[in-house]
């Protein structure tokens, strides 16, 4: 079947208590999700982010309005709101709201047992996505024990056992620590690179101009902008009156261009693409170098003297098995580009899949200048 | 005498009841009078249950806390005045708002420490202006959104007229314009004597602000002194559970590449712009606003700069209240001090209304530039 939007709705209009003519916290919003692009819903706290998430998968039903999932509207019907919620997956911004079981184990088998999947392939469910998580070791934990970040990935690996088509996380990073925050979004990319659909709110404009495509401004409870992250804000009066500010790499960039008398365009979304755009001639690149985790045991001999980073959750786990160490653990496609680009030879381990992906953002950088040098 | 500690902790140590690990161990910790200071560290590090000593609510286990020198006692009268003297406004403010309207919640405090009414009253409304909530005084406390009790719990610290503001998170959950007003208004309680303490896992925030830091990890001080010493050293800051502010990042990389030395090292937007190009300035009027605010006020200087393309900001939280009713037409609300020295970088004139007692703050502001290479035109309006 054919649809232009995974996730349609038209016309929205959602009051809370209505009985006495409440407030409405979604007023005539019509917004279509695409397949497949990472797609960030920016707004100010009270804006209505959330109502409009809890419309997704069908827990609310619209005072006025309809919504679309692949094209089809929704009906409401257990059966279909069934079918639904297997496809949506909501990860709410608050993990105790969304963490029922005592312990991890059974939480994460929740979702996946009301499928009536075969025990097999729920228990293989449940290992893949504590995995993904990092918190295979607390699988039979009781849940109360946990740290708050502990429980927000316990919440997430729900989700993902479900295995959803399209992933809705409401302020994913809210309270997490910085490196956990990164830890959570690299696994966001995955999950976007495995043909998932990822949908995110936040209110944090830095995160949301660097990892989307597609944004989705709410304010007062209505749609005030759909489309590509650069051209909102640019519309200095929009960004102000929806609660928000500039995100640092898009005020950097427009400060130096307007200073040296250049276009903003091309918009650098990173400090490695910005830097890019600023090194000098003379300045001297290391190399960088992409590497799919090997299976074999031996990994870091040729690497002395190299800055070594990883990127993903099975790379992670394989070098914190085996005891092996590295220099940037986080956030490391940015931070090996920057590590070359300050003149280091440097190496990056990946997951296998993730290795296109990688030489494609590395390569991407040359748009806005200098890419470091890619060697086999 | 304003480089004295004037919170000093000796080997504190601490732990929670059925806990198999101390939550604070030998920490040594000495807070500068005056002295912009963030606690930084991921969660769980200790940050709230040191602030928790600080104000006498936990007695250590271990080890001695110091107030100006002396050691804290533990004596009802005695925690009644340290309680007068450092305020600690926790993250999640349902933990600190008692009172049902927004009025009552904010006296408390003051009304314990036996003033008389008139001056609970008169700290009661400062408070209330200082955190833009005068409009809502009579609010039911339990009818306020996230962000206002945020600002209500603020409110109650500070009406209790603190000699230190201890803030734990103060802009976890907050928008980021709201932030921004926190933050500024945390610079101006500086300014006016107030010794301010500020824990976060947000670096860049902590970068932007702190003159000071201190590092903890699982328990432990790590790391006493300026930002740049400890986010110099990647294996510290990877093991603490924090990653390098962009700032420093891009300062960094950008000497690396250019190779020349770090320092000096900006920490905001305008610093790192200036050090990396410069071009012709406009001009930046700062215009000094104490009790009332007025179009004519701007005219002046409007005409004076004589171009069509002047921008306008403010700074301050008394210039902020007296907005709205003005009729002055500003462009930045939130930021007006960076957002107008950015545009002044690119050759705008602008304007930057701003509280009458932070004048100094800001002219502080605009030479700090001028270490990294940014000379600008700066006017300051003589009252008339």
């Amino acid at each position: 079947m054919d649809f232009k939007y995974i996730l349609e709705a038209r016309d929205v209009t959602y009051v809370y208590g209505r009985k006495d003519g409440g407030n409405a916290s979604l007023k005539n919003v019509s917004i279509g999700i695409r397949e497949g692009v990472k797609t960030v819903i920016l707004g100010a706290n009270g804006a209505g982010k959330s109502t409009l998430f809890y419309h997704f998968n069908g827990v609310f039903k619209p005072t006025a309005g309809e919504l679309f999932y692949r094209g089809i509207p929704m009906s409401y019907q257990k059966e279909h709101l069934y079918q639904l919620r297997e496809d949506v997956a909501v990860v709410v911004q608050n993990p105790d709201e969304q963490i029922f079981s005592s312990t991890v184990e059974e939480d994460v088998a929740f979702g996946p047992m009301n499928l009536n999947l075969h025990p097999d392939i729920v228990e293989g469910r449940i290992r893949d996505s504590l995995f993904k998580v990092g918190m295979e070791d607390y699988r039979y934990r009781p849940t109360t024990q946990l740290s708050y970040g502990q429980k927000k990935r316990v919440a997430i690996a729900g989700a993902l056992a479900m295995e959803p088509k399209v992933l809705i996380l409401d302020e994913p990073t809210a309270g997490l620590d910085p490196q956990m925050s990164q830890e959570v979004m690299e696994l966001v990319d995955q999950m976007c690179l495995a043909g998932t659909t990822v949908i995110i709110s936040t209110h944090d404009v830095d995160l949301a101009y660097a990892w989307a495509e597609e944004i989705h401004v709410m304010r007062h409870g209505h749609l005030v902008y759909s489309g590509v992250p650069e051209d909102f804000f640019n519309d200095r009066d929009s960004v102000a009156l929806a609660g928000l500010t500039l995100p640092h790499t898009f005020s950097v960039n427009r400060s130096l261009e307007g200073i040296r008398g250049l276009p903003e365009a091309p918009y650098p979304k990173t400090n490695s693409q910005l830097l890019a755009k600023l090194s000098p001639p003379e300045a001297v690149f290391g190399t960088l170098c992409i590497r799919a985790l090997p299976e074999s045991e031996d990994v870091d001999r040729e690497d002395e003297g190299l800055r070594v980073g990883i990127y993903g959750f099975r790379t992670r786990r394989a070098f914190k098995d085996r005891g092996l160490r590295a220099d940037i653990y986080f956030n490391a496609v940015e931070g090996c580009c920057l590590s070359a680009m300050q003149g280091r030879d440097t190496v990056l381990y990946c997951d296998p899949e993730l290795v296109d992906v990688v030489r494609r953002r590395v390569a991407d950088l040359s748009r806005f200048g200098r890419a470091p040098e890619v060697v086999p | 005498m304003t480089s004295g500690n004037i919170i000093e902790t000796v080997d504190l140590r601490y732990r929670y009841a059925g806990n198999d690990r101390d939550s604070l161990s030998e920490v040594s910790v000495r807070i500068r009078k005056g002295v912009k200071t963030v606690i930084l560290g991921a969660n769980g590090a200790g940050k709230s249950t040191l602030f928790y000593h600080f104000n006498g609510v936990f007695e250590p286990a271990g080890g001695r806390i110091l107030f100006d020198g002396e050691p804290f006692s533990y004596r009802r009268r005695a925690l009644r005045t340290l309680r007068s003297r450092v305020s600690v406004v926790l993250q999640n403010p349902d933990d600190q708002i008692f009172g049902q309207t927004v009025e009552e919640d904010v006296a408390y405090g003051p009304s314990n420490l036996g003033l008389p009414a008139s001056e609970v009253s008169a700290r009661v409304d400062r408070a209330l202006r200082l955190v833009g909530l005068d409009d809502l005084r009579d609010r039911n406390t339990m009818k306020l959104s996230y962000g206002q009790r945020k600002r209500l719990a603020l409110a109650g610290a500070l009406a209790m007229d603190p000699e230190v503001l201890v803030m734990d998170e103060p802009t976890a959950g907050l928008d980021p314009q709201m932030a921004l007003e926190l933050m500024e208004l945390a610079e101006q309680l500086h300014h006016s004597g107030t010794t301010v303490v500020i824990s976060t896992h947000d670096v860049d925030l902590a970068y932007a602000w702190a003159d000071e830091i201190h590092v903890l990890r699982r328990g432990h001080l790590i790391y006493s002194g300026p930002s740049e010493d400890f986010y110099s050293d990647p294996v510290q800051v990877y093991m603490t559970g924090v990653v390098q502010p962009s700032m420093f990042l891009i300062n960094k990389s950008l000497c690396d590449m250019r190779g020349v030395e770090e320092a000096p090292y900006p920490r905001t937007e305008t610093q790192l712009v200036s050090k990396m190009a410069s071009g012709p300035k406009g001009r930046f009027v700062i215009i000094p606003v104490s009790d009332r605010l007025t179009p004519p006020m701007v005219d002046h200087a409007v005409e004076m700069l004589g171009g069509t393309e002047i921008r306008l900001g403010l700074y301050g939280y008394g210039v902020r209240a007296l907005l709205p009713e003005s009729g002055v037409p500003v462009d930045y609300v939130f930021d007006g001090f960076e957002s107008c020295m950015s545009e002044c970088l690119m050759g705008r004139d602008v304007i930057l209304l701003c509280d009458e007692d932070c004048v100094d703050l800001i002219e502080a502001k605009i030479a700090r530039l001028e270490d990294f290479g940014t000379k600008v035109q700066k006017m300051v309006q003589v009252r008339g």
